[in-house]
């Protein structure tokens, strides 16, 4: 009786997907310009849940449980956006530039950079022998170092590429004098490193340098820098509510009902909190490169629209990359499957799974961004982006990050041809129609995880 | 009542010092929560006045009976359903598409059906179509469990929502529907407003008197071994399933109620009163109060609707944030209750 029924589900499925597949082409007959113009869009809009779909496939086949907090992420990078480049958009019509606002950001920064500060270090520095105040000075100082430079950011926005550049300058010295480093110790793991150190960090102030310059010169770069900023900083938020509150939570929790309700708050709060500054109405971002559309076969495509499919590939590949490749890939892994044993192997588990959502958190926060320069952005466009994401994942297979990249893609191809013959209003309503019937016939999705 | 009157005749078996007493009732949580959100509601209705109080308190008991639905579902069966506005927007469209006069003129314009059915002709309806629509969608729901099922739950609001905007022939889309008929009981048309709180609470009673009997049954008691595991539940030869399907059902149709008063209180409804939003902020209000009571979801409706209303008297609060700022602290509350008392105020049930 049970094989029945099953094998009923899969016909209906199969069924379902045939009749689909028919009427696309039976669109795609009736009008091709229309079915190019729809496949353009069904791609933008597929790319960005892509994008949203691989972070939270990242985080939730580690943890286990459905963290909201990836919807204010995603409203959280695009409202950083649009607050670094209010004065930017529209020739400065919405310009938000509130003293008491970027006092307490630079607050929270510097509080953060402390924090941080002390998280990475603290405990080498005890190691040594570093006397506690020590510590708190070396702390106390980064943390307002970071702050001030916060502040200069925020209160001059029009100097953001002469303030910032410095710092992309920085990053990229100390980062390749660290792969210098590593790959000299590779090689030959116990001589002397002074000299390739001073070597290194010769060669990368010079390409800093060089970066940093490059990017003062450039004309758009402060659009991209504040897109870092935003990523940076709602990844930070995500590192920190892990460390704060989802560790606590996790150790002592009955289910991971208790994680989503207390996620569900946290949207809450911080979606009002938003719309508080940022009042409830659409907002749209500054123009990117490419807003002008080119004509292909009768279709309009955007060059932001292939930028924004390029930029979820890309995403999707180093994810692939670094959890196929790499130690903290297979660590990745392993406190997938049982987060236990990997603690008794010796995996560091907390400082993984921060990694993990801070890496999430950060591509939330690059789908509300790209999706914000496509449309507009509203406080509450994040729990939908969010929910769309989770749509594409269960299409594609929950888990899997081949398909999460997939689902992404079918769900926006879906909700574009959907509204062909309806009105476009109803494609919320498709999608999460497209939830239930593959969560009832198909619950494995697309490409199943192993 | 049992909660607040305990400590007091346990008090009073032997003469206790005040010293004593604060002692006894320094840790109990449940009396303070009591205590502190109805010590508020008197101040505030003293303050205000009753003109004032009347309104707050339809309110009070719209979300009350709303509260005490979704705990049916939330608390004493453990699904986490987002869902419940949608049930809400159910009732409160059908008694409004029912109910309304089509003499208005702005209804002529857009070409929509009305009935101009009397209140209380419309009212089983909503309560019926709210259940036809609960027993559908539960069918499907009741093969999902956990944060599976939360997900699904959201989806149907969103769809509901959908509905309820874009199905224009229905319910007029944006510009909702005006003239929605208040009760009339043989002539005598409830148009004070303090009637109608009166009339709004007798019901309240009954809804409460309904989910005290269910919950009391042995029906309920199957209801909480569920929560507490399906599994084991149906070893011992009861359907999980058919049960889950029947309070669901059952807790769509209150809701459905609420929302023919609702619409019928307010005589006017557009489809941005049952957003997803609403329906968080009613989970919140669920988890606040306490799970797996009754008189928690009053509790946290009361603590709910005195919230806003205590906000608008903060002095530096622009009149626009108030509802923002109110979520804002809810979610935080949620947080807190999440990470230090995860059964909500009065609750019986760690989530």
């Amino acid at each position: 009786m049970y094989r029945l029924r099953e094998d009923y589900g899969t016909t209906l499925a199969y069924s379902l997907a045939v009749a689909a597949a028919l009427y696309v082409v039976w669109k795609i007959t009736q009008s091709p310009e229309q079915a190019l113009q729809f496949t353009f869009n069904g791609l933008a809009v597929g790319a960005v849940y892509a994008l949203i779909a691989i972070g939270f496939t990242l985080v939730y086949s580690t943890v286990w449980f459905f963290d909201l907090y990836y919807g204010a992420a995603a409203a959280l990078g695009a409202y950083g956006v649009f607050y670094l480049r209010s004065f930017d958009t529209l020739g400065g019509r919405y310009e938000v530039n509130e003293p008491i606002l970027n006092a307490v950001f630079a607050l929270v920064t510097a509080g953060v950079a402390a924090w941080a500060m002390h998280e990475a270090f603290g405990a080498r520095l005890r190691q040594r022998g570093t006397s506690r105040i020590t510590i708190r000075a070396i702390d106390g100082v980064v943390g307002t170092a970071a702050g001030i430079y916060m502040w200069f950011v925020l209160t001059f926005p029009v100097l953001m590429t002469a303030l910032l550049s410095p710092a992309v300058g920085v990053i990229v010295a100390v980062v390749v004098c660290w792969l210098l480093y590593r790959a000299y110790r590779y090689v030959l793991f116990d001589a002397s490193a002074v000299p390739v150190v001073i070597l290194g960090a010769v060669i990368g102030c010079a390409i800093g340098a060089y970066i940093g310059r490059l990017i003062f010169q450039t004309d758009g770069a402060g659009l991209y820098l504040s897109w870092a900023v935003s990523c940076l900083l709602a990844g930070i938020v995500g590192l920190a509510l892990y460390r704060g509150l989802y560790a606590y939570m996790r150790e002592r929790a009955r289910s991971p009902l208790v994680m989503l309700v207390a996620s569900l708050g946290i949207l809450l709060a911080m979606t009002a909190f938003t719309t508080i500054i940022f009042q409830s109405a659409p907002r749209p971002l500054p123009d990117a490169f490419g807003s002008e559309p080119w004509v292909i076969a009768g279709a309009n495509l955007k060059g932001f629209n292939i930028f924004t499919v390029g930029v979820s590939i890309v995403g999707f590949i180093a994810l692939l990359f670094a959890l196929k490749w790499t130690t903290f890939g297979k660590a990745v892994r392993a406190i997938g499957d049982d987060e236990e044993v990997s603690k008794v192997v010796g995996i560091n588990t907390t400082v993984v799974i921060a990694i993990v959502f801070f890496v999430g958190a950060v591509y939330a926060a690059l789908g509300g961004i790209l999706s914000g320069h496509d449309t507009a952005i509203q406080p509450r466009m994040g729990l939908l982006l969010l929910l769309k994401g989770w749509i594409a994942s269960v299409v594609g297979g929950i888990g899997n990050l081949y398909g999460a990249l997939l689902g992404g893609f079918v769900l926006g191809m879906i909700e574009q041809f959907g509204i062909w013959d309806l009105a476009g209003e109803w494609k919320d309503a498709i999608s999460f129609v497209l939830l239930i019937l593959f969560l009832s016939f198909w619950p494995n999705g697309i490409l199943p995880r192993r | 009542m049992r909660i607040i009157l305990k400590p007091i005749v346990n008090s009073l078996n032997f003469i206790r010092t005040p010293r004593d007493l604060w002692r006894a009732w320094r840790g109990n949580i449940q009396l303070w929560a009591n205590l502190f959100v109805i010590g508020w509601a008197v101040v505030f209705m003293l303050w205000q006045g009753a003109g004032f109080a009347v309104t707050v308190g339809t309110v009070f008991a719209i979300w009350a009976m709303l509260a005490v639905s979704l705990n049916l579902v939330v608390g004493f069966t453990g699904l986490l359903s987002v869902g419940h506005i949608g049930f809400f927007g159910i009732g409160a469209y059908s008694m409004a598409v029912l109910s309304s006069n089509p003499e208005y003129e702005q209804l002529r314009t857009e070409a929509l059906t009305t009935f101009a059915w009397p209140f209380f002709a419309a009212l089983p309806v909503c309560v019926l179509l709210s259940g036809v629509v609960a027993l559908a969608v539960g069918v499907v729901f009741n093969r999902f469990r956990d944060d599976i099922y939360v997900l699904v739950s959201f989806g149907f609001a969103i769809i509901a929502f959908n509905v309820f905007l874009n199905a224009r022939s229905l319910t007029r889309g944006a510009f909702g529907i005006h003239e929605i008929a208040r009760p009339q009981i043989g002539g005598w048309t409830l148009n004070g407003e303090l009637q109608f709180l009166l009339f709004v609470l007798a019901i309240l009673a009954v809804v409460m008197l309904i989910a005290w009997i269910i919950v009391t049954s042995s029906f309920g008691r199957v209801l909480t071994a569920i929560r507490e595991d399906e599994d084991a539940i149906e070893v011992f030869g009861y359907q999980a399933t058919q049960y889950k399907l029947a309070i669901w059902v059952i807790s769509a149709m209150i809701a459905g109620l609420a929302g023919g008063l609702f619409a019928s209180w307010t005589s006017f409804i557009d489809p941005f009163s049952f957003i997803l939003l609403e329906s968080i902020l009613l989970v919140s209000i669920v988890i606040l109060g306490g799970l797996a009571t009754i008189w928690g979801s009053l509790l946290g409706a009361m603590a709910f609707v005195l919230l806003e209303e205590g906000m608008r008297f903060l002095p530096f609060l622009p009149a626009e944030y108030i509802g923002q700022a109110r979520q804002v602290v809810l979610g935080i509350l949620l947080v807190l209750l999440m990470l230090f008392r995860p059964q909500g105020l009065v609750g019986k049930y760690k989530l």
